[in-house]
């Protein structure tokens, strides 16, 4: 496993991970359900529903179970779909009356490497045009001083 | 944390002038007019950055002293940190699980005899 992960100045997370398999069988495995049901969301969680619609517009539906037996459901639109390079797609999660809150942009890029697939994961935190504006000084460095103040205060 | 308030702190994170607002409080309680001495800009304008500080709960204004000093808020920053960072594990070991999958789907093509 090779990987890399970092939150950029503007509310954004990056994720890569060279991942050893041919770049089709990486795109497959994120566009099929019968693929993501078997990867999708963290360790012990099992995937409950899986519903997709993989065209751009199509809607997506997917649920899975905690270990502790709570149920998540996330849901989203594709925006593009370019294969077997990149996927994109709206990401919200639902609250417990199945209402989506927030929604994110992910951007999920395939590039071969060799026999291997570099996968690029963005996130966007949030899509307003204010959003896009100025954000080289970082909020995380922001953070991460808050971070160090929150320290002197425990 | 609930997500309109995470989407207030995020707006009003967006802005490098009330960033550096924030900044500058993590050293203590500071008056507009100090707040607003490094930017280039009226004390109008500031203080319509600190009103959106404020709605977003990220700073308290004082009222008993005269001069009004800002004070910063933790708690919707650390949410929304704390917010990105279970984004991070959640992606992180998805992928995990995504490798470990794409072996076993590999090896299973490989024991069939198939090339890809």
């Amino acid at each position: 496993m090779a990987g890399s992960i970092s939150a950029t100045a503007d509310r954004e997370l990056v994720v890569t991970r060279v991942i050893d398999a041919p770049r089709r069988l990486v795109f497959r495995a994120w566009t099929q359900p019968e693929h993501i049901a078997r990867w999708w969301g963290p360790q012990g969680f099992t995937t409950i529903h899986c519903d997709m619609d993989i065209r751009v517009g199509g809607t997506y539906r997917f649920g899975m179970r905690s270990p502790q037996g709570t149920e998540h459901w996330k849901r989203g639109v594709y925006r593009e779909i370019v294969e077997p390079e990149r996927i994109v797609f709206t990401f919200a999660w639902e609250d417990p009356d199945g209402h989506p809150g927030y929604e994110l942009l992910t951007t999920v890029t395939f590039s071969e490497q060799g026999t291997k697939t570099r996968l690029t994961l963005h996130q966007a935190m949030f899509e307003t045009t204010e959003g896009r504006d100025g954000h080289v000084t970082g909020w995380t460095s922001c953070l991460e001083r808050f971070a160090d103040y929150m320290l002197t205060m425990a | 944390m609930a997500l309109d308030h995470l989407s207030r702190t995020f707006s009003a994170l967006a802005d490098p002038t009330r960033r550096a607002i924030l900044a500058r409080l993590i050293s203590g309680e500071t008056s507009v007019t100090e707040l607003a001495e490094p930017f280039a800009m009226s004390l109008p304008a500031i203080s319509k950055h600190l009103k959106v500080l404020e709605r977003a709960g990220l700073i308290v204004r004082t009222r008993e002293a005269q001069w009004r000093p800002c004070k910063l808020e933790a708690r919707p920053l650390k949410g929304a940190s704390d917010w990105l960072e279970r984004y991070r594990i959640f992606w992180e070991q998805s992928l995990d699980r995504l490798e470990g999958y794409l072996k076993e789907l590999q090896g299973k093509e490989k024991r069939r005899g198939r090339k890809h």
